[in-house]
C-alpha cells in the first residue's frame, strides 16, 4: 500500500496530493457538520454513516493515503465530539470496524484502479489499430489511384499502337477480359458491354474463317499458344488486317483453361509491305531485263568482234592451202598467207584480252561489306521467282560475321546467278523445292557461302564443265553465268566450286577472304 | 572463161583490215583480180564501180551500211552482183538484201568454195 497508484484523470502529482489529502479533510469536515446539523434538530445520531461515506468518497478520489487519513481523523472527530467516555474495548471494536473498512476500501480502490489501467490499455490498442486501419485505406486508395492512372496509360498505350487485349475462357467461349481498344479495333460499341465470341467471329473476313477455326482448334487440342493473321470487316465496311497472338493459361492439372493475348491492328504495316513487294517484283524484274539485255548485248558485241578476225584467218588459211596445195605450190604466197593469219588470231586474243580488262577495271569499286545483307537483299529480290515455282527459300546466316572487302554489284550477280539457277533446277518439281543460303566463318581468314538446292543435280558427266564459258544446259542460257561467277570470286581472291548433294540437288560453296584489304 | 573487152573487176567493200587482206588475198590465190575499199564512200569515189564485175561486201560498216551501197548502186543504174558478208546478219536482213538484187548473203566465218563458187558465177554473167 506504500506505492503510489496514479491514475489519469489527477492532473499534477504537488496539486493532487493537495487536493487529495484535503479531501480527507474536507469529507471529514463535512460529516462531522451533518452529523452536527442533526444532531441540532434531535435526529439520531449518524456521524459513523457519515464517516464511513467521508472515508468511501475519500478513498475512491484521493487513493489509499488520504483514505486512512480520513478514517483515523473520522476515528478522533467521532471520539472527541461524540462519545469522549467510551471505554477501551468499544474504542478497540470501532477502530477495528474503521481498519476493515480501510482495507476493504483499499482493495476495491486498487481494483478500480487496475480496471481503469485495463481500460486504457485497451483504449491505447483501440486507438493504435484505428490509426493503422486509416493508414491502410489511405494506401489502398493510393494504390487505386496508381493503378488507375497505369490502367489509363495501358489504355492509352493501346490506343497508340493499335493493341488490344483479351482473354477467352475456352470452356464456356466466353471472352472474360475484353480491352477498351479491343471495341475500337473491331467496331465494337463499349456501352453494349464485353460482347459474345459469336459475334467477334462474325467479324473475321469469311475467306479467312476457316484457316482462323482450324489454328484454334489445334491449339486447343494440343495446348499450345498460337499466332495468326487475319481479316476482320467492321460493320462501316472496312477492312482490317489483325495479327494475333495468344498464350495458353493452365490449371495445376495442366488443364488448358484460358487463352490471353494481344491483337495487333496490322492494316498500315501490310500495306507497306505489299508496297515493298510491289516494289521489289518491279527491282527483281528490272534485274532480271537488265540481265537479259547485258548478257544480249555482251555477246552480240562479243561475237561481231571475235567473228571479224576469226573469219579473216579461216579465210587466210584456206587461201595458204590453196597455195600449197596446187600443182606448182607458191611457197611465198603461202607464207604471206600464214602471217596475215598470225595477225588475224592476234587481234582475236587481243580482243579476248581488252574485254578481260575492261571487265577488271569495272571491279574495282570495292567496299566494305556485309556479306549476310548482300545475300538478304537477293533473297529479296529472288523471292517472287521462287515463289511462283512453289520454291521455299530458307537462309542460315551466321550472325558477327566479319566484313568483307569486296564489289556489292559483282556478288549481287554471283548470288542472284546462283540462286536463279538453283529456282531454275527445281522449276519443274511441282512443289517441295527448297533454296538453302548458308553464310558461316570459314578456315585461314575466310568465310563461306554455301547455296543449295533439291532439283535436278549437276549434268552428269559434265560436271566439270559448267564452269566452262558457253556451257549450259538450258535451252535459252547463254553459258556465262557461272563462268562470270567463278571470275567475279577469283577476282576477290577467292574460290567457286560445285557439288552434288545427297540424295538430290547440288551445292555451289564459295569462299571469300575476309581481310580488310582488296586482294589484287 | 574467155577474157573479153570488159576487165573482170572484183571490188571489196570491208572496214576491217583483215578481212579486206584475207579476201584478197583468196582471190589473188584463184587468179581473180581484185581491188579493195575500206569504206562504201571510197568506193563511190574511186569510179571502178563502173568496172566491177563482182562486189563483195561487208554490211555493217561505219558510215554508209553494206545494203545502202547496194541501194545507191542501184538508184544510179549500175547493177552489180553484190556478194554480202556479214558477222551477224539476221532471216530478214538477207531477205532484203537479196531482193534488192544481192547474188548471195554469208555469214562470217564463211565457206571459202561457195564464196568463190559465187563470185565466179558473177563474173559469167
Amino acid at each position: 500500500m506504500g506505492h503510489p497508484n496514479k491514475t489519469k484523470w489527477i492532473p499534477g502529482p504537488v496539486v493532487s496530493r493537495v487536493l487529495r489529502y484535503g479531501l480527507a479533510l474536507v469529507s471529514i469536515a463535512a460529516a462531522l457538520v451533518l452529523a452536527l446539523t442533526l444532531l441540532h434538530f434531535h435526529l439520531p445520531q449518524t456521524f459513523v454513516a457519515f464517516a464511513l461515506s467521508a472515508i468511501a468518497i475519500t478513498f475512491w478520489y484521493g487513493g489509499a493515503k488520504p483514505g486512512i487519513l480520513a478514517a483515523m481523523l473520522a476515528s478522533v472527530v467521532r471520539i472527541y465530539f461524540f462519545d469522549p467516555e467510551i471505554s477501551g474495548l468499544s474504542r478497540g471494536v470501532y477502530y477495528l470496524v474503521f481498519l476493515i473498512f480501510a482495507l476493504l476500501m483499499m482493495r476495491a480502490t486498487r481494483a478500480r484502479n487496475e480496471l481503469e489501467q485495463r481500460v486504457a490499455e485497451r483504449t491505447a490498442d483501440l486507438t493504435r489499430a484505428n490509426e493503422d486501419l486509416k493508414f491502410e485505406i489511405a494506401q489502398r486508395n493510393r494504390t487505386e489511384a496508381e493503378l488507375r492512372k497505369s490502367e489509363a496509360y495501358l489504355a492509352e498505350a493501346q490506343r497508340l499502337t493499335h493493341t488490344a487485349s483479351f482473354a477467352l475462357n475456352i470452356a464456356s467461349r466466353k471472352i472474360i477480359h475484353w480491352s477498351q481498344e479491343h471495341f475500337r479495333l473491331f467496331g465494337f460499341d463499349p456501352e453494349g458491354g464485353v460482347p459474345s465470341l459469336e459475334a467477334v467471329l462474325q467479324r473475321i473476313h469469311p475467306d479467312d474463317m476457316e484457316r482462323v477455326h482450324e489454328i484454334y482448334e489445334t491449339a486447343t487440342r494440343e495446348k499450345t499458344g498460337y499466332e495468326m493473321e487475319y481479316r476482320i470487316i467492321i460493320p462501316n465496311g472496312t477492312t482490317k488486317h489483325i495479327h494475333m497472338l495468344a498464350h495458353p493459361v493452365f490449371r495445376a492439372s495442366r488443364d488448358l483453361v484460358e487463352y490471353v493475348g494481344t491483337l495487333v491492328d496490322v492494316t498500315e504495316r501490310k500495306r507497306a509491305d505489299e508496297e515493298r513487294e510491289r516494289l521489289r517484283q518491279v527491282q527483281a524484274d528490272l534485274a532480271r531485263i537488265a540481265r537479259v539485255t547485258t548478257m544480249g548485248e555482251l555477246t552480240a558485241s562479243l561475237a561481231h568482234e571475235i567473228k571479224q578476225p576469226i573469219a579473216a584467218a579461216v579465210t587466210d588459211a584456206n587461201t595458204c592451202l590453196r597455195w600449197l596445195t596446187r600443182d606448182h605450190p607458191d611457197v611465198e604466197e603461202a607464207r604471206e598467207a600464214a602471217s596475215r593469219m598470225v595477225k588475224d588470231t592476234t587481234r582475236a586474243s587481243d580482243i579476248i584480252s581488252r574485254i578481260r580488262l575492261m571487265f577488271n577495271k569495272e571491279a574495282s569499286q570495292r567496299e566494305l561489306l556485309d556479306i549476310n545483307s548482300v545475300i538478304q537483299e537477293m533473297v529479296g529480290l529472288v523471292r517472287n521467282e521462287a515463289n511462283r515455282s512453289s520454291i521455299s527459300i530458307r537462309t542460315q546466316l551466321a550472325a558477327d560475321m566479319p566484313r568483307i572487302m569486296s564489289d556489292r554489284v559483282q556478288l549481287q550477280q554471283v548470288f542472284m546467278n546462283l540462286m536463279l539457277n538453283a529456282i531454275e533446277a527445281m522449276k519443274d518439281m511441282n512443289g517441295g523445292g527448297e533454296l538453302t543460303i548458308q553464310s558461316q566463318p570459314a578456315e585461314d581468314g575466310h568465310l563461306m557461302v554455301s547455296v543449295s538446292d533439291n532439283g535436278l543435280g549437276l549434268p552428269p558427266q559434265q560436271a566439270d564443265q559448267i564452269f566452262n564459258a558457253f556451257f549450259t544446259t538450258k535451252l535459252h542460257g547463254t553459258g556465262l553465268g557461272l563462268s562470270i561467277s567463278r571470275s567475279i570470286i577469283e577476282s576477290h581472291g577467292g574460290r567457286l566450286w560445285a557439288a552434288d548433294n545427297s540424295p538430290r540437288g547440288a551445292s555451289f560453296h564459295l569462299t571469300l577472304p575476309t581481310n580488310t584489304e582488296a586482294p589484287e | 572463161m574467155a577474157t573479153q573487152g570488159k576487165t573482170k573487176l572484183v571490188a571489196i567493200v570491208d572496214d576491217d583490215d583483215l578481212m579486206r587482206s584475207a579476201l584478197q588475198g583468196l582471190l589473188k590465190a584463184v587468179g581473180l583480180p581484185a581491188q579493195a575499199f575500206a569504206s562504201a564512200e571510197d568506193f563511190l569515189k574511186s569510179g571502178q564501180q563502173h568496172e566491177t564485175a563482182c562486189l563483195i561486201a561487208d554490211i555493217r560498216m561505219p558510215g554508209m551500211s553494206g545494203l545502202e551501197l547496194q541501194a545507191k548502186l542501184n538508184a544510179d543504174h549500175c547493177r552489180i552482183p553484190t556478194i554480202f558478208i556479214t558477222a551477224h546478219g539476221d532471216a530478214k536482213m538477207r531477205m532484203q538484201a537479196l531482193r534488192a538484187g544481192a547474188v548471195e548473203f554469208m555469214a562470217k566465218p564463211f565457206d571459202d568454195e561457195v564464196l568463190l563458187e559465187n563470185v565466179r558465177a558473177a563474173l559469167e554473167s
